[in-house]
This record gives structure tokens, sequence and C-alpha cells, in this order.
């Protein structure tokens, strides 16, 4: 299936384009992920911990990151397997500076297989949905932090709450908050 | 598939379950008709350690009134609703989305409260508590607290209560007045989940205008919503039959529209607004 959006990072290009390639802020921000471990240049194994719900899995697998064009653009190659399923997916990134704020458009293809695919085949749209809202929301909060301040922390309700709360400045612009 | 391996336990108050999710609060998952979580287990996309059953504590499935408020055990089964004959007198919409429930294993076994915690985007209580403007009664460790229907459901199998909490009874005001509702959905042919379901509680005036209208839709997107712009739409028209198509002409307004195998996001869109169409028509009729 075809996955693809926009989302717009209240932070400057440069600093978006670091967090997405940064394993450390990755790890942070994928849902689930417990591990990314560098296995090469701009190679890397990872375990996530994911699902929606009660519906969870383990799954281990790779990420590569290719085609890199500092701040604008590179390509994201995943695959993964586990108990739920298998995917294999592909993305683009773009990023695009708009008056101090980063347009990151995303647009890739995801194979996903097995039990998943099969039985909740009728709940993936939304869930790649929601992972890819929290994904962009955690990097968000990333790209906003200073370099010596401490990591942002991230977990569903702490990524609602951002969202809740960027929401509410997008819809009554505001702009303290 | 069988299950991976877990623990079950059965406790008789609704206290020590609420102690025992407090005590495991990883692992455990609460166990009422099991038909949304066994199927889950059994395909081991659900892997809990610990199964708390609540069908052996007493008094959790009932159908009370409370003056006008009636208030429905959480553990009340589809089939103890679809056959409530005072249901059917004072909220026919309990009824008559119950009865539209699976299959008729589904209504013996499952419950309103497992349904709604479970939150499946594509239940058909969820639909129906929206448009009734039902209150959610959870418990947990630090006593009990109401949750309105429209704050219940966050999102795809995600609702408000909180991990420690056990959702206990549903409470929904008894119709009055001159009132219409119905509950219509397409059902996906093998599984029976609604590709799109639209639950309408409406009043009109003695004049026949419509008073109030209340409208849940439920398959269409992550979660049930109520659908505020055909409400919005409807209150003050006449309820005839070009009012009502332009109102439900915005049934999947504002909402991300779920695509899938069975039915393109193009697809549920229109159904969505025939199906709302066909619901507050069959409603306004009923409104005597």
């Amino acid at each position: 299936m075809k996955i693809e959006g926009t989302h717009e990072v209240h932070a400057s290009r440069e600093r978006v384009y670091q967090a997405l390639i940064d394993p450390a802020v990755l790890q942070r921000c994928i849902p689930g992920c417990e591990k990314l471990e560098k296995t090469g240049d701009d190679s890397y194994s990872t375990t996530l911990r994911t699902g929606v719900g009660s519906i969870k899995g383990v799954f281990t697998g790779n990420v590569k990151l290719e085609d890199m064009r500092p701040p604008a653009h590179y390509r994201i190659v995943v695959d993964g397997k586990g108990q739920p399923g298998f995917l294999k997916g592909s993305g683009d990134l773009d990023l695009e500076e708009r008056n101090g704020s980063t347009m990151i458009k995303y647009s890739g293809e995801v194979q996903i297989g097995g039990t998943i695919a099969g039985v909740g085949q009728r709940m993936i749209q939304g869930a790649v949905k929601m992972m890819a809202s929290q994904f962009f929301t955690a990097i968000e909060a990333e790209a906003k932090t200073e370099a010596h301040e401490p990591p942002p922390t991230h977990g569903f309700f702490r990524t609602a709450l951002r969202w809740f709360s960027g929401w509410l400045r997008r819809t009554f612009r505001l702009t303290s908050m | 598939m069988i299950p991976s391996q877990f623990d079950y336990v059965a406790p008789a108050t609704l206290s020590e379950a609420v102690a025992l999710l407090a005590q495991h609060p990883d692992e455990a998952k609460i166990l009422a008709g099991g038909h949304s979580l066994i199927p889950a287990m059994k395909l081991r996309l659900a892997m809990p350690q610990l199964l708390i059953d609540i069908g052996r504590i007493n008094d959790l499935a009932y159908i009370r009134e409370e003056g006008s408020q009636i208030r429905i055990g959480a553990m009340t089964t589809h089939y103890q609703i679809e056959s409530s004959d005072r249901l059917r007198e004072i909220s026919p919409l309990l009824p008559e989305t119950a009865a539209q429930i699976g299959d008729v294993q589904v209504r013996n076994k499952g419950t309103i409260g497992g349904s709604l915690a479970h939150a499946d985007p594509a239940a058909d209580w969820p639909a129906a508590i929206i448009a009734l403007d039902a209150e959610i009664v959870a418990v947990g460790a630090s006593g009990e607290r109401v949750i309105k229907a429209d704050d219940f459901f966050v999102d795809m199998l995600t609702t408000s209560l909180q991990p420690g909490e056990i959702l206990r009874e549903i409470r929904i005001l008894a119709a009055s007045g001159r009132f219409g509702q119905a509950y219509m959905k397409v059902p996906q042919p093998a599984s029976g989940f609604a590709v799109v379901g639209v639950a309408v509680s409406l009043t009109r005036s003695t004049a026949g205008a419509c008073e109030s209208a209340s409208i849940g839709v439920t398959g269409v997107a992550s979660k049930a919503y109520r659908a505020s712009g055909v409400e919005n739409a409807l209150v003050g028209s006449a309820l005839d039959e070009q009012a009502i198509a332009a109102a439900a002409s915005h049934a999947a307004d504002g909402v991300s529209i779920n695509g899938d195998l069975y039915a393109s996001e193009d697809y549920r869109r229109h159904l969505a607004q025939v199906y709302t169409r066909r619901a507050i028509e069959a409603a306004a009729a009923r409104a005597r």
C-alpha cells in the first residue's frame, strides 16, 4: 500500500534533518523501538515492540538510510518480521523550509504480510497513519530540543498531548504555547 | 493456532479484579465475553500472560432504571439487550443495535462493556453509545469516575480508560417526547463488522421540525465519531427528503476515512452518506 503525507514541524530544516538521521533520536521516536543498532554505514538492526490497543507484537528487522542529500532528502528502506506478520517498505522523505517551519513530505510503499495482513487488513491503513503521526510528533519534539537540553520523553499520551496542543495552536493561531 | 501460555484467575468481586489489574500492569487483560480477545489470542496477535475473568463477579450483568436513567451492567450480553421488551419501549436504539452485532454465538457471549472497552473501529456499540450521549462508569484503584461518550473513544482500539480501570456500567437517558431512533449498517459479508454503521437518535417538535439530533458513525474512521456536521444541518429542519439528504452529505466530514480491500475511501464515504440518510429517514418516520 502507498503511504504518503506531509507533516509540519516547527523547527529549522537542518535540525529536523539531523533528528531524522540520528539513530539515538530515531530509536526514541519510532513507536515501540527498543533497539536501533548500527550494523554498517547508515544501516541498523532494530527491535520493535509495538501494536495498537491489545494487538501487540515484537518485530525484528533492518533499517537502511540511502540517497542522503542533507538537509533536503533521504530514502529509508525497512524490513521486519515478527509473530503477527512481516513488512517490507521504503519511503522518500523530502524536507522543505517554509516560514521558519519545516514541511516533511513522505511518500512510500509498504507491503505487509502474515496474520495481521490477513485478519487485520481493515485496520492496517489506520494503524499506519497512527504510527506515522506518533513518529512525526516525536520528531518535532526532538527537533525543538536544544543540544544542551535533555531529550524529550515520548509515549502515547504525551504524543497525544503534544498533538492536541499543536492542534490548538494551529486552530486558534496562538503563538506562545 | 492456540494461544501462548497464560495464567487465569476468576475473582469474586470487582475490587479484587481491580487489585489484580494493579498488581500486573503490563501482562494482565480483563476477560469479559471473550469474543474479541480470545480470537486475537488464538492468532497470537494478543499475548496477555494473565487473564482476569470478570464473568464470575455477581451483579455486573443487569438492566435497571433509576428514574429516567437506564443503567446497564458491563457484563450484560448483546442478546440480553436485544431481547429486552422494556428497552424496546424506552430506548429502542439499544436492542436494534444489539440485534445486528456479529452472529448468534457472539451475541450470546459478547458483552456491551467488553465491546466498548475494546473499541474496534468497526464495532456497533460505539456508534449507538455516542448517539445516546451515554455515560460510562469506570472503576480503578483510586475509585470510580464517569466518562462521557464523546470523551471515551480516543483512537483505534484505544479508549480513555486508564490502564488499571475496569468499565463497570453504561448509563443512558430514557428517550422522551416525540423521539425516533435507528441503527443501520452495511455488514462486511464475511466478518459481519460494520463497513459503515450509523446510529441516529432524534426528537421532533409538535409541529414536526427536528428539535434535536444525535448521530454516531462507526466503521468509517479509526474510531466511532459524532457526525456534528449532519446534526447541525438537521436541527431546525422540517426533516423532509431534501433536508435529510443535504444533512447526510456531511456524514464523513472532518475524519480520515479508512480504506481497505473491501471498501475504498471513496466508496466508504459514499456509503456513509447513503446510510446516514436512510437512518435519519427511518428515525424521523418513527418519531410519532
